[in-house]
């Protein structure tokens, strides 16, 4: 089974030069409705929410947007003046907008732990699968894919069922301590070997970071391995025993010859599993618990939509619809960096 | 540097790639691995480089006396010429040829300037000079295949071993490389061994031919040796068009016994006068002009087997052969072997 | 004697070990806790936990949705894709581009952004209708599934030689026949397994459809839902935990997609065999 996030090159009209009757099967009426059909179906189930979410974003105004995410508090003066329903927006808008932040906060970090780990992963499996060969090996790619057909909210289960208070081995993870890497501080040489101290500590893993980013890296595992690995196979092995018969040693087969080779593709898997990081909800919805202080950007728009301050909630999803939008641009143009790698990939004319 | 394999065998899975190879090369030495795809002959030569591993146990491969058996092949000092060439397609072509030089470790590495008047040298010895900007996609097949011999050349190997050198290039193209690979050899002087599957491509270039078949050598020796006295049928048929006579019709065209078949080359069949002892009545079937020498199908009348016979163009203008006529043919020379050898 | 090495390339070892490290950390061992955790279940409790009503109406609606969402995607997935290789008309390039963006797109965002549009959607915006929520989770659904059949027959119908076609035109059959004898046949491994995938998509699926659900127990609830409230409630009237309950249903969940991953190995294989 294959899962279609592989960059698909758009072929031009490869029928043109054909004399009209020949080109297609179906008369300009068949030709007119298809295209009609297609279109619709497409704004109105992708344009048309996605341009709700940014309606529904500014429906109060771009200043009431920006107070989504910013809102210093108002002079108790001006406050007074305001009516009473007015004066309550306000003091929400200014209690919402820290927790807003955090969330954006903790989504980057999240993030941030989830790509670069899941990337050093696709890059070793797809090295191991694409250059040798070995029993298993088809096995082994349905196992990598296993994740994708995983249920998101079964995903958070299992690490609830692994770590939580009733978990296998949740007698040790309920206990475990361990620091929020922003809350370092420099606390010097003076009766510590090691000067680096932190402010803020976690007990356990299930409701706490850990948990999100353990349950985002399971979601978002086979993203980088999915895009490099077809694009390694169809590569083949010559370019790198080239590079050994030359006397490169592995590092630099690697660096040099290998790594430019699939720089697109592996920018391709990151930014997919980027986005999808970034959006994950059902698994991280199960295992942060309702502390706002967990929340990532999505759980907060559900908290968000819950209490009914819809234009807010449009506010947080218009930034993350726009990094999806972002991500689709990108990969029509590293789609478009692919086929020109691809055109050169061929030695000579055809034969 | 001399190369001496000695009892090889590969095998991959079920299939045997190699069985009990053995071959010398001499010291500045052109040698053409010749075969059918899938007699083996790029699975010798990726041995030989190293980039293939012989079956456990018996079996040698030395350079210079010295066994290279159990080196990688980095350590082995070959420069390999890829079928497809595998250049670097992130890299100019300077880039590519200076590649082997900078990856030496640090101690080493030439100077950068040492670097670009090697790569310069080389540029020049395979006529490229003032191409070193452009990339390998903006190269035709034959430029690119120059690029990676001089790539395989910059690090000075002892061994230069071509995987079909030009199996990707058009005729016209191949046939000049061809050339100018055979005099780039008599200048450089380093031992090569090249695989083909193209027997006039073998035959045009190599000092020596190793003819394989299903894994195994049938025959080495000069490209006049192999040709003229083949060992077997399968090199005297690989090396060119024959025409069979079996069993009795053997001894009708002159020598051979019974259980024998013998194999004629089209050049070697010639039309003659009536009466000739020997002589074969056949009719012209067919008539195909090929340059230089014509091509004539003939049909014998005795028992209806076709034959090819290869006249020179003036001969044909002479006789002014025509679909229908009737001829006489007389065989200059065949070689016979046993009729239950197969290919 | 020095020692054999089986490929040139370095790293296999490296490579092929720590792959197989990090898949145990985090997929394999957190999967088995699952099956671990089954184990312990009674097999009474399991039972009675997997075919309460309130679960049972779950997985109707999951189910019933996600082959409708599929369907639904089948036809107009074909039509989409047909049309974006075939039919070229300005702005081609962008509708081909925004397929992809219910990959992209969170799920909580797809989620209130149709929560919206439905608001405004007179089928859905009927409160009063018995099966509001079936159309909602249905078009919801149809959203979450939608670029897998059209990324999948898209490729096959880029390679498709139209000279095929234009054989069949002389031959004298006509555009109907031409489809549904030639090019269906060819079109539909990838346009079986496409919907396949967008039903085992729709199937897990819960972020987006939370909004737009009601989540009314018997009613419109869908299998991910009910592990979610399972897992956060107390022990239930049968001394089972909410925890071991969420097992149970989640284990049905798991083996629902992992059914469907096994028929899509199956007619990936019966299409390869039909390349041969």
């Amino acid at each position: 089974m294959s899962v279609p996030t592989a960059p698909v090159a758009t072929r031009a009209a490869e029928v043109r030069g054909l004399p009209s009757h020949l080109q297609q099967p179906g008369s300009k009426v068949v030709r007119w409705l298809l295209t009609a059909i297609a279109v619709l179906f497409l704004s109105a189930f992708i344009i048309w929410p996605v341009f709700q979410v940014f309606r529904g974003a500014f429906s109060k105004g771009v200043d009431a947007y920006v107070r989504t995410f910013y809102a210093p508090p108002l002079d108790p003066e001006v406050l007074e003046k305001m009516p009473r329903r007015e004066r309550v927006v306000a003091n929400n808008e200014v209690r919402q907008a820290p927790k807003t932040r955090d969330a954006i906060a903790m989504t980057a970090t999240v993030a941030l732990i989830v790509v670069p780990l899941n990337t050093v992963f696709g890059l070793a499996a797809a090295w191991a699968i694409s250059k040798f060969r070995f029993r298993g090996k088809t096995f082994l790619i349905s196992l990598i894919d296993l994740p994708f057909s995983v249920s998101p909210v079964v995903a958070g289960l299992i690490f609830v069922l692994l770590m939580g208070r009733v978990g296998i081995f949740g007698d040790w993870a309920t206990h475990i301590q361990w620091p929020w890497p922003w809350s370092a501080y420099w606390r010097g040489f003076e009766g510590h070997w090691w000067p680096i101290g932190f402010s803020n500590w976690y007990e356990g893993v299930i409701f706490t970071p850990l948990a999100t980013a353990l349950a985002s890296t399971f979601v978002t595992f086979p993203f980088v391995a999915r895009a490099l690995l077809p694009l390694m196979e169809s590569q083949g092995t010559e370019s790198e025993q080239a590079a050994i018969t030359l006397g490169a040693n592995g590092k630099q087969t690697f660096r040099r010859v290998t790594l430019p080779a699939i720089k697109w593709g592996l920018l391709y898997g990151i930014i997919l599993c980027t986005a999808r990081a970034i959006g994950e909800f059902g698994a991280v919805s199960v295992v942060s618990g309702s502390t706002d202080a967990n929340d990532t950007m999505p759980l907060r728009i559900e908290k968000i939509w819950q209490s009914y301050n819809t234009q807010q909630a449009f506010a947080v999803a218009s930034l993350l619809a726009s990094v999806s939008i972002v991500t689709l641009l990108l990969k029509v143009v590293i789609d478009r960096k692919q086929s020109e790698q691809a055109v050169v990939k061929k030695p000579g004319a055809g034969h | 540097m001399s190369i001496e394999v000695k009892n090889i065998t590969k095998t991959f899975g079920n299939f045997t790639a190699l069985n009990d190879v053995s071959l010398r090369i001499n010291q500045g030495e052109l040698v053409a691995l010749l075969g059918p795809s899938g007699s083996g002959k790029t699975t010798l030569l990726r041995i030989i480089a190293g980039l293939e591993v012989p079956d456990d146990g018996q079996g040698e491969i030395s350079f210079h006396d010295e066994n290279v058996v159990g080196q990688h092949v980095s350590q082995r000092k070959v420069g390999f010429v890829f079928q497809h060439y595998a250049l670097f397609k992130n890299m100019t072509v300077f880039e590519n040829v200076a590649f082997g030089l900078r990856v030496k470790p640090w101690r080493q590495r030439p100077a950068r300037s040492a670097i670009r008047d090697r790569v310069e040298h080389l540029l020049k010895l395979v006529q490229l000079e003032g191409l070193a900007k452009r990339y390998p996609q903006q190269l035709s097949g034959g430029q690119r295949q120059r690029v990676a011999l001089a790539r395989a050349l910059a690090v000075e190997p002892k061994v230069l071993l071509l995987d079909e050198p030009f199996g990707a290039l058009d005729a016209k193209v191949r046939r000049e490389l061809r050339r100018w690979l055979r005099h780039l050899h008599d200048d450089v002087g380093i031992t090569s061994v090249f695989v083909t599957h193209d027997q006039e491509e073998a035959l045009e270039v190599a000092d020596r031919i190793a003819v394989l078949n299903k894994g195994k050598i049938e025959q080495v020796g000069t490209p006049e040796n192999v040709y003229e006295h083949p060992a077997n049928a399968f090199v005297l048929q690989f090396l060119g068009n024959v025409n069979l006579f079996h069993g009795r019709h053997a001894e009708t065209a002159g020598s051979g016994a019974g259980g024998k078949t013998s194999y004629v080359r089209p050049h070697d069949v010639e039309i003659v006068a009536a009466g000739v002892d020997g002589a074969i009545a056949a009719e012209v079937e067919h008539v195909a002009f090929a340059g230089a020498t014509v091509t004539v199908t003939l049909k014998r009348l005795d028992d209806g087997t076709i034959m090819e016979a290869e006249l020179p163009r003036q001969q044909h203008l002479q006789l002014g052969l025509g679909r229908g006529q009737k001829v006489f043919v007389g065989v200059k020379e065949a070689h016979t072997f046993d009729t239950d050898y197969s290919i | 004697m020095p020692q054999l090495r089986r490929n040139v390339l370095p790293g296999f070892r490296l490579s092929l070990g720590y792959t197989l490290f990090y898949l145990s950390l985090i997929v394999l061992i957190p999967l088995a806790a699952l099956a671990v955790k089954s184990a312990t279940l009674s097999w009474n409790d399991f039972y009675s936990t997997v075919t309460d009503p309130f679960v049972v109406s779950a997985y109707k609606l999951s189910i019933g949705a996600s082959l409708a969402a599929a369907a639904i995607n089948g036809v107009f997935g074909l039509i989409v894709a047909w049309v974006l290789v075939r039919y070229p008309f300005p702005g081609r390039k962008i509708f081909d581009a925004i397929v992809d963006l219910p990959f992209a797109l969170p799920t909580a965002v797809a989620g209130i952004a149709f929560a919206s549009v439905f608001s405004s959607l007179p089928i859905v915006s009927d409160m009063d209708n018995p099966n509001r929520d079936w159309y909602a989770v249905t078009l919801m659904l149809v959203f979450v599934g939608l670029p897998f059949v059209i990324r999948t027959v898209q490729p096959v119908l880029q390679d498709w030689e139209t000279e095929t076609e234009q054989a069949a035109m002389s031959l004298g059959a006509g555009p109907v026949t031409i489809f549904r004898r030639v090019i269906f046949p060819v079109l539909f491994p990838a346009w079986i397994s496409g919907v396949a995938l967008a039903f085992a998509r729709c199937v897990g699926e819960y972020g987006s459809v939370i909004f737009v659900s009601r989540n009314i127990p018997g009613v419109s609830q869908i299998v991910p839902q009910i592990i979610v409230e399972k897992l956060i409630e107390p022990t239930d009237a049968n001394g089972v935990s909410g925890v071991s309950n969420a097992t149970a249903v989640g284990l049905m969940l798991l083996l629902m997609s992992l059914s469907i991953l096994l028929v899509l190995n199956f007619i990936d294989a019966m299409a390869r065999r039909h390349e041969r």
